[in-house]
C-alpha cells in the first residue's frame, strides 16, 4: 500500500513528463544514430558515450547557469530579457580590464561579478518600484549592455591570454570512457543543487513562489516584496555573471556578440522545465531537465548529420510540445 | 387566476463526473413574475442558472420555452428566444463605451457600415427605461461597479427578453444602487417580463420576489409565494436546521486594552481613532467608500499613514509595514480573500504557514513541517478538503476563509482585523467562522470587525463605529446598537456632533 501510493507521487510530480519526454528522445536519438549513421552497430553509437555527454554538459553549462537566476526571476513573476546582452557586456568588460587595462584577474573578476550584481539590482529597482513591465524593462537593458559591450571593444574581438586557465584546465575525469566534469560542469550541478535546497527547504524559496503567486497577498503576509524583488535580480546577476565566466574561459576572447541570443535558450529551457511564466509556479531540476533537453537535441542533430539550421525548428517544437503538456497537467490539476 | 408559465424546467439531473448536483428538479418561471431562488452556498443555484441559460446542458429532463420543448440548448439559441443572463462577474468589455458593450455582437448595420447613430439612440432608449443616466459614450471602466452591472441589465433587455436572470447582482453595490436596481426590476416584471433572481440578501428577496424557491442540497425544498415565508422561516428552509440561535454570541470577559490607535490621517481616512480590549469586538460599520477598509489598510501598515499614533499594550510603536504588523502580533483578514488573502494556485500547505514565516528569524523551512502545520488547522478549523496538497482554488468559499483564518492563526497574533469576515460564506460556514472568533476572544485576544452585514456586525459587536466620508461619526454601545441607529448615522441625514 505504502509502495502504491509512493509510485503515484512520483507519477504525479511535476517534473516526472519532461524526465519522460528527455527519457524518449535519448532513446529515439540512439536507435536512430544505431540505424541510419552506425547501419546496426549500436556499439558504436556516439551519442551515449562518455566523451559525447561531458561535451553535451559542457556546452549547455553557460545556459544551465543562466536559467537557475532565470528560473528564481520567473517564478517570483518576474522576467529577464537582457540576460544574453549582459553576458556579451560582462564578457567583454572582463577581456577589456584583464588586456587592455591589465587588471590582475582576480580584482577583475570580482569588479565584473560587482558590476553584474548591481546592474540587475538596478533593474531590480525599476521593477518594484514601479508598475512598469519587467518584458520590456528588461528589454532596454538588454538594448544598454549591447551598446556597452560595443562602446568597450569598440566592435572588436578582446582575445585573452590564459589568465582564466584555471576554469578551463580544472576538470575531473573518469577513467577509460573519457567522460570527465568541467570545471563549469561542476559549477552547474552544485549552482543547481544549492539553489534547489534554497527554493525548497528555505523561507526564502517560499518566499519567491508567493511573490509569484499573489503579490498582494505576499505583502500582506509580511514579505517585503520591493526589496526581495532587488534580491532575486541582484542573485540573477550573480549567475550571469559565473556563466560569463565560464564562457570567456572556454571560447578565450570577449566580443559583442557572444552572448547574443543565450536570453531566448534561457526562457526557453526555463518554460520547458515547467515554469509558470505568470509566475508561481516552477522548480530546480525542470529547469535542469529543460537545458538538459533542448542541449541534447542540438547535440543529436549534429550527430545525426542534419543541418544546422533545422536546430532552431527542431527548439522551437519542442518549447511547444513542452508548454502543451504543461497545460494538460494544469488542466488536470483543477479538474481534481 | 393561473398565470402563463413562460420558461419551464421539469424532472431536470444534472451531475458532473464524481457529483450529482440535481435530481428531478422542477422549475417554472411564470410571465411577469420576480422568481427569487435561495440556498446556501453550493446548494445548486449555480448550475441551476446555468441549466436555464442554455451554458450547462441536464443528463435527463425536459426544458420548455413557450410550452416549446427544447433539446440541445446552448448560450445562443437560449439568448436569441429571449432569456438573458446577468452573472455575478462583470462580463463587460473595459475598454469599449457604454454603447458599443450593449451591441457587442448585434451591431447595427446601415449596408455595410456600423451606425453609430442609431446604436446610442436605442441604448440611450433602455438605460432610459431603467431610469439611469449613464452616458453610451462613457467607457465602461470609467463606471462605478453598480452602473457596469446597469449596463450589463440594459445589454440584456436590448436583445429581446423575456426572461431576464439575475445572478448575485449586488454583490458590491451601494444602498442606494440596490434599491434602485430593485425598483426597476418591478418596473420591468409589471411591464411583463419574467425576472428570475438569486441573492444571498434576504431583505431583497423579501422587497422584490412574488414567489421564492428554496433550493437544498440539489433538491427542491418548495416554491411558495413571498407572503407565505417568515425571514425565519425562509432561512431555515434553507439550512434545514433552527437558526434561532445562529446571532446569539456567547459574551466574554472583557480585560485591559490590546491595541489603541489615535488620530489617524492617511489613505482618505481623516482623525479616526479606535480603542480595542482583550475579549471584545469593536465593529466598525459605513456605507461603501466611507473608509473602512481605508483604515484597517493603515492600521496594518499596509497604506502610508500620514499623522497618528498606535500603542499595543500602553507602548507607542511604528508600524510601517504589514511586517512590522506581523511582529506586532496584527492580523488582517482582508474583504477579498481570493485578491489579497490567498495564493489560489498553491496548496493549502503553502498557503497556511506563510504568514508564520515572518516572524520565523531562521530561514530553514522543512516542507513536513508545512504539511503538519496545515494538518492541525484542517482538523482544529474543519476545513473540508482532500488533502493538504489541493490548490485553494478548488476549495469553497467557506473553506476559503478558513484557510485565511489558519494562516492568521498560525503567526498566534493577538489583535485581529476582520474585514468582511463572511463575505460570500454559506450560511452553516458563517456559523463555524463566528464560533472560532468568539474563541479567539475567550483566549483574551482582540477583534476589530468591519462588516457591510449589519445583523452580523450588531450581533457580534460589543461596540461598534461608524465610519462616512473617512471620518468617525458615533460610537455606538452594545445597548444602542440597533439598525437604524447604525443607518442613521453611516448616511447622516442629519448631522452628528463628534
Amino acid at each position: 500500500m505504502d509502495k502504491k501510493s509512493k509510485m503515484k507521487k512520483i507519477l504525479h510530480h511535476e517534473n516526472t513528463p519532461m524526465l519522460l519526454v528527455l527519457f524518449g528522445i535519448v532513446v529515439v536519438i540512439v536507435i536512430l544514430e544505431g540505424t541510419i549513421v552506425r547501419g546496426g552497430t549500436f556499439s558504436q553509437v556516439a551519442f551515449i558515450k562518455g566523451s559525447n555527454i561531458a561535451n553535451v554538459l559542457v556546452q549547455i553549462s553557460v545556459t544551465g547557469i543562466m536559467a537557475i537566476g532565470m528560473t528564481m526571476v520567473m517564478i517570483s513573476g518576474g522576467m529577464d530579457l537582457s540576460c544574453g546582452q549582459m553576458v556579451s557586456f560582462a564578457g567583454c568588460l572582463l577581456a577589456h580590464l584583464v588586456v587592455k587595462t591589465e587588471w590582475a584577474t582576480v580584482p577583475a573578476v570580482i569588479a565584473v561579478i560587482v558590476v553584474c550584481v548591481l546592474f540587475q539590482m538596478a533593474m531590480g529597482i525599476i521593477i518594484s518600484r514601479t508598475k512598469l513591465e519587467p518584458f520590456i524593462v528588461s528589454l532596454g537593458f538588454m538594448s544598454i549592455y549591447q551598446g556597452l559591450s560595443y562602446l568597450i571593444t569598440q566592435g572588436r574581438e578582446i582575445t585573452m591570454g590564459d589568465q582564466l586557465g584555471f576554469i578551463k584546465n580544472m576538470k575531473i575525469s573518469f577513467g577509460e570512457n573519457r567522460f570527465y566534469l568541467g570545471m563549469s560542469v561542476m559549477l552547474l550541478i552544485a549552482l543547481t543543487i544549492i539553489m534547489w535546497l534554497i527554493l525548497k527547504y528555505s523561507k526564502y524559496g517560499r518566499w519567491v513562489y508567493a511573490v509569484g503567486g499573489n503579490e498582494s497577498a505576499a505583502y500582506l503576509a509580511g514579505i517585503p516584496v520591493k526589496k526581495f524583488k532587488v534580491a532575486l535580480y541582484g542573485f540573477n546577476g550573480l549567475f550571469i555573471s559565473i556563466a560569463t565566466l565560464t564562457l570567456l574561459a572556454r571560447v578565450g576572447a570577449g566580443s559583442p556578440p557572444m552572448g547574443s541570443g543565450k536570453e531566448i535558450d534561457v526562457i526557453a529551457a526555463v518554460v520547458v522545465g515547467g515554469t509558470a511564466l505568470a509566475g508561481g509556479k516552477g522548480n530546480m531540476w525542470g529547469t535542469f531537465i529543460g537545458v538538459l533537453l533542448l542541449g541534447s537535441i542540438s547535440n543529436a542533430l549534429n550527430i545525426l548529420g542534419v543541418s544546422p539550421y533545422y536546430q532552431y525548428i527542431m527548439k522551437g517544437l519542442l518549447i511547444l510540445v513542452s508548454i502543451y503538456i504543461g497545460y494538460i497537467g494544469g488542466k488536470k490539476k483543477t479538474a481534481r | 387566476m393561473s398565470k402563463k408559465i413562460v420558461y419551464e424546467l421539469e424532472d431536470i439531473s444534472k451531475s458532473y463526473p464524481g457529483v450529482k448536483v440535481f435530481e428531478h428538479l422542477n422549475l417554472d418561471v411564470e410571465e411577469g413574475e420576480i422568481h427569487c431562488l435561495c440556498g446556501e452556498n453550493g446548494a445548486g443555484k449555480s448550475t441551476l442558472i446555468k441549466i436555464l441559460s442554455g451554458a450547462h446542458a441536464p443528463n435527463s429532463g425536459t426544458i420548455r420555452f413557450e410550452g416549446k420543448r427544447l433539446t440541445n440548448l446552448n448560450p445562443r439559441q437560449a439568448m436569441e428566444m429571449g432569456v438573458q443572463t446577468i452573472y455575478q462577474e462583470h462580463n463587460l468589455f473595459m475598454d469599449l463605451s457604454v454603447t458599443e458593450n450593449m451591441f457587442c455582437g448585434n451591431e447595427i448595420v446601415k449596408g455595410s457600415v456600423i451606425d453609430r447613430r442609431e446604436m446610442k439612440r436605442q441604448a440611450k432608449a433602455v438605460l432610459q427605461i431603467l431610469h439611469s443616466d449613464i452616458d453610451p459614450d462613457e467607457t465602461v471602466s470609467s463606471l462605478a461597479s453598480g452602473a457596469q452591472k446597469m449596463v450589463e441589465i440594459a445589454r440584456g433587455l436590448i436583445q429581446n427578453a423575456k426572461v431576464l436572470i439575475l445572478d448575485e447582482p449586488t454583490a458590491s453595490f451601494s444602498k442606494k444602487e440596490i434599491e434602485h436596481l430593485l425598483a426597476c426590476l418591478k418596473d420591468l416584471a409589471a411591464k411583463g417580463m419574467s425576472i428570475v433572481y438569486i441573492s444571498h440578501h434576504l431583505e431583497e428577496v423579501f422587497e422584490i420576489a412574488d414567489r421564492i424557491t428554496v433550493i437544498r442540497d440539489g433538491q427542491k425544498i418548495c416554491t411558495k409565494p413571498k407572503v407565505e415565508f417568515t425571514e425565519q422561516g425562509l432561512i431555515s428552509e434553507m439550512v434545514g436546521r433552527d437558526v434561532s440561535m445562529f446571532y446569539n454570541r456567547e459574551r466574554t470577559v472583557i480585560g485591559e486594552i490590546l491595541f489603541e490607535a489615535k488620530d489617524i490621517t492617511g489613505n482618505g481616512v481623516k482623525k479616526c481613532s479606535i480603542t480595542a480590549r482583550a475579549g471584545e469586538i469593536v465593529g466598525i460599520y459605513g456605507m461603501v467608500g466611507s473608509g473602512r477598509t481605508e483604515f484597517a489598510e493603515v492600521l496594518f501598515g499596509e497604506k502610508k499613514k500620514e499623522k497618528g499614533e498606535i500603542f499595543i499594550k500602553g507602548s507607542k510603536v511604528q508600524i510601517k509595514s504589514p511586517k512590522d504588523a506581523i511582529h506586532r502580533k496584527m492580523c488582517f483578514i482582508t474583504e477579498d480573500r481570493q485578491g489579497t488573502g490567498l495564493f489560489l494556485n498553491h496548496a493549502l500547505d503553502k498557503n497556511i504557514p506563510i504568514a508564520k514565516y515572518t516572524l520565523q528569524t531562521g530561514a530553514l523551512a522543512l516542507p513536513a513541517q508545512d504539511t503538519k502545520l496545515a494538518l492541525e488547522y484542517i482538523s482544529s478549523l474543519g476545513i473540508v478538503t482532500p488533502g493538504v496538497e489541493q490548490n485553494v482554488v478548488n476549495l469553497s468559499g467557506g473553506n476559503q476563509q478558513k484557510v485565511v483564518l489558519a494562516k492568521w492563526f498560525a503567526t498566534k497574533g493577538d489583535i485581529f482585523i476582520f474585514d468582511e469576515p463572511t463575505r460570500g460564506v454559506d450560511i452553516g460556514a458563517k456559523e463555524e467562522i463566528y464560533k472560532l472568533m468568539v474563541k479567539l476572544l475567550k483566549a483574551k485576544k482582540t477583534i476589530i470587525m468591519i462588516s457591510s452585514d449589519m445583523l452580523e456586525l450588531i450581533a457580534m459587536s460589543d461596540r461598534a463605529l461608524v465610519m462616512r466620508k473617512g471620518n468617525l461619526v458615533a460610537t455606538v454601545e452594545k445597548e444602542e446598537l440597533r439598525e437604524e441607529v447604525l443607518l442613521q448615522y453611516s448616511i447622516g441625514g442629519n448631522e452628528i456632533n463628534g
